[in-house]
């Protein structure tokens, strides 16, 4: 009797802990460690070849009254907001059009539409800086071929923070389109069926059933794109520098600048901190908002 | 007894000598693998493994492990290396890269016996970017200086001899000749393109008379006459469409704008040569002497090899570093990869584009000595990207030149 409660607490407690402790320690080497050598550092002043100096929140306070953060900081919110509905609603489209198996060829399109997502962000910048360039671009050699006015893609701020947030779309639509077949494909397709017995349209069952039902699916998008879009990087430096002047530079680039070419670590630091305090509290909201659990059986 | 004394002493003392001298050779036989980092602008990791494989076949015992890093990657991985006590044996810089390395490489005075025979060897310009205090730190290998290549054939289209007008014109003339050639040639757009980089547009900012750096170049000061001048000179070029806003505004390569034959004119550095020879076969091009507002300059600049204090293996290292470095290895070198020599007594053999490289010559002949100083001032380099971004806020007419300016100062005073 003593020995089955012991042989329980080693497969209850004992075994699960083994099991995850390589993830563990992965994770614990290499994202709980450093964050907390960022957070040390962010209150440092420290650059490669000088020694470390304490210097409380003078990082944080310069960071207050530094222009170009907020600039950087507002162009990641603008970016991050926009593309973050414009990925959910385009992914779930594709979703909507390609999970059902009605239409021909549905697996050869679900492979056109995911292929960007399997293209290096750093590939895919230098490809739309090719087609949508002022004057080598391809774009606007047809749009002068055909007597048209080129288009500023790149030079005008507006423009660029546009195309980028297009650019971004198309390069991680697929991705998250495949999460949302498979959620579309886990909903049982009785609940349809009842539905249309009793006289539901095709918007009723779609705002009834499908958005319910996808709604543990739909946080897992928000929450990785919502990440993914704060951390944008390859894909802006390959398109257009953070330009034209700081129309689409994100406080990625910024921390990038800041750390490796001004040679001030601990200052990057702190722009760090900051960026992944409004990750966690992005993310939170999210979670509050859509996180309910709801019983549909 | 006294005899045999010396006899004993003398076989003990020979013999010493004898292991010790084995030792000594046993040592120089290890196997030794250098490390070697570098960037290419061409073809220059090939032709340095081409250059030093004489030395590597004299030296059996020395192999050489290359890892070539793309330029926008280079300082960033080095620094780390450094950061991380495991930079490399030999690593290929820029001067740019001096100013923020210098303390963690290995002087080369503790090497040689004349460290003041090896700087004689070298350009006074190129010496100048690689000293600290008394300190050599790297090998210069090759200078760089920034110029103006032009469309040739566009220009003899216009009717114009742009060789002999170059002698002596000002950037008024150009302007007023440029128009006629961007006139005389269909699908010729833009006057010139300058590549969108502080270090080209300094070119621009010396010849209207500015400075970045005050007098003694201990503070970086862009608030002057000359250089309000020289940007508010830029942004007109811009609005009349003299220069492409794609380059600046949108990152678009100028040497590609060049290529396609869209402008007449490109101030690039003298690498564009080599770029240009392999590249460009619709129309003929030369290097010209650059116009002249209040002196006419070039920006000099270079690409040095050294080692490093944490490095494994530094006494191979600058051993290799010295051959690579001698006069037959640098001629070979320069012509090879198409790059202006830094050593003062070398008649590189150039099998095309002589002329091209004298015209980058006689302009860093004229050029004045601060501008290099300024260049090896690491605050100034610290600011780097952000004086690029303040000359676009002012293309964009976000601000004014003056606005620019101060912003450049008070940023660059932060450090």
């Amino acid at each position: 009797m003593k020995k089955r409660t012991q042989k329980g607490n080693f497969h209850q407690i004992l075994a699960p802990i083994l099991f995850l402790l390589p993830n563990l320690l992965i994770f614990g080497l290499f994202i709980i460690i450093p964050a907390f050598q960022g957070l040390r550092l962010s209150f440092m002043k420290w650059g490669v070849f000088t020694p470390k100096q304490f210097v409380g929140l003078d990082n944080f306070k310069n960071l207050l009254s530094d222009e170009v953060f907020w600039i950087t900081f507002k162009n990641t919110i603008v970016y991050s907001i926009s593309t973050v509905i414009c990925l959910l609603i385009s992914s779930l489209v594709l979703a909507l059009l390609l999970s059902r198996n009605k239409i021909k060829g549905e697996k050869a399109f679900r492979a056109t539409f995911y292929i960007p997502a399997l293209i290096s962000l750093i590939a895919v910048g230098i490809a739309w800086r090719f087609i949508l360039g002022d004057e080598m671009g391809i774009i606007n050699y047809v749009l002068r071929e055909m007597n048209f006015n080129p288009v500023s893609w790149l030079t005008n701020g507006t423009m660029a923070m546009l195309s980028v947030i297009i650019v971004t779309v198309w390069a991680q639509s697929g991705y998250y389109m495949i999460m949302f077949i498979a959620g579309l494909q886990a909903i049982p397709i009785e609940l349809y069926e009842a539905a249309k017995i009793d006289g539901a349209s095709a918007f009723a069952s779609f705002k009834r059933i499908t958005i319910p039902m996808l709604k543990s699916t739909i946080l897992v998008v928000l929450v990785l794109a919502t990440i993914q879009s704060f951390k944008a990087y390859e894909l802006i430096v390959t398109m257009t520098k953070g330009g034209p002047g700081y129309a689409t530079k994100f406080v990625v680039q910024q921390v990038y600048q800041v750390a490796f070419i001004e040679d001030r670590f601990g200052y990057a630091s702190s722009m760090s901190m900051v960026l992944m305090i409004v990750i966690a509290i992005f993310t939170l909201i999210q979670f509050k908002a859509t996180g309910k659990e709801e019983s549909y059986e | 007894m006294k005899k045999l004394m010396l006899i004993m002493v003398s076989i003990l003392l020979c013999s010493t000598v004898v292991f010790a001298s084995g030792a000594t050779e046993g040592e120089e036989d290890k196997d030794v693998t250098l490390s070697v980092m570098w960037f290419n602008d061409a073809n220059e990791s090939d032709v340095f493994l081409d250059t030093i494989d004489e030395y590597l076949k004299a030296n059996e015992n020395v192999k050489v492990d290359m890892q070539v890093v793309s330029f926008s990657e280079y300082e960033q991985k080095l620094k780390l290396m450094i950061s991380g006590g495991n930079p490399p044996d030999i690593a290929r810089v820029t001067n740019n890269h001096l100013s923020s390395l210098g303390s963690s490489l290995e002087p080369i005075n503790n090497y040689v016996d004349d460290i003041s025979a090896v700087e004689d060897m070298f350009m006074p310009g190129s010496i100048a970017f690689a000293k600290d205090g008394d300190n050599l730190l790297a090998y210069p290998t090759e200078a760089t200086a920034n110029g103006m290549l032009v469309n040739l054939t566009a220009w003899e289209n216009a009717g114009i001899d742009v060789k002999k007008l170059s002698k002596t014109w000002t950037w008024e003339q150009w302007e007023e000749a440029v128009k006629e050639v961007i006139k005389a040639n269909d699908g010729m757009k833009y006057g010139l393109a300058l590549d969108f980089s502080p270090h080209r547009y300094s070119t621009i900012l010396f010849e209207f008379g500015g400075r970045q750096m005050n007098l003694d170049q201990s503070e970086v000061e862009f608030t002057n006459e000359g250089t309000i001048n020289s940007i508010n000179w830029f942004k007109r070029l811009h609005d009349e469409g003299l220069i492409p806003s794609s380059v600046w505004l949108g990152s678009e390569n100028p040497a590609e704008l060049f290529q396609a034959g869209l402008v007449a004119c490109h101030i690039g550095g003298s690498w564009n040569i080599n770029t240009y020879n392999t590249n460009v076969k619709d129309f003929e091009w030369c290097a010209v002497n650059t116009p002249k507002e209040e002196i006419r300059s070039s920006v000099p600049g270079g690409k040095f090899i050294a080692s490093f204090k944490d490095s494994e293996n530094k006494e191979e290292a600058m051993k290799l570093m010295a051959a690579f470095s001698s006069k037959e290895s640098n001629e070979k070198y320069c012509a090879d990869t198409f790059n202006l020599s830094a050593r003062v007594d070398t008649d590189v053999p150039y099998i095309s584009n002589k002329e091209d490289f004298t015209v980058f010559s006689e302009d860093l002949k004229v050029t004045p000595a601060f501008t290099a100083l300024e260049w090896k001032a690491s605050s100034l380099n610290k600011v780097y990207s952000y004086i690029r971004e303040q000359i676009v806020q002012v293309l964009m007419g976000n601000i004014s030149a003056e606005e620019a300016t101060m912003n450049i100062d008070k940023e660059a005073a932060k450090f």
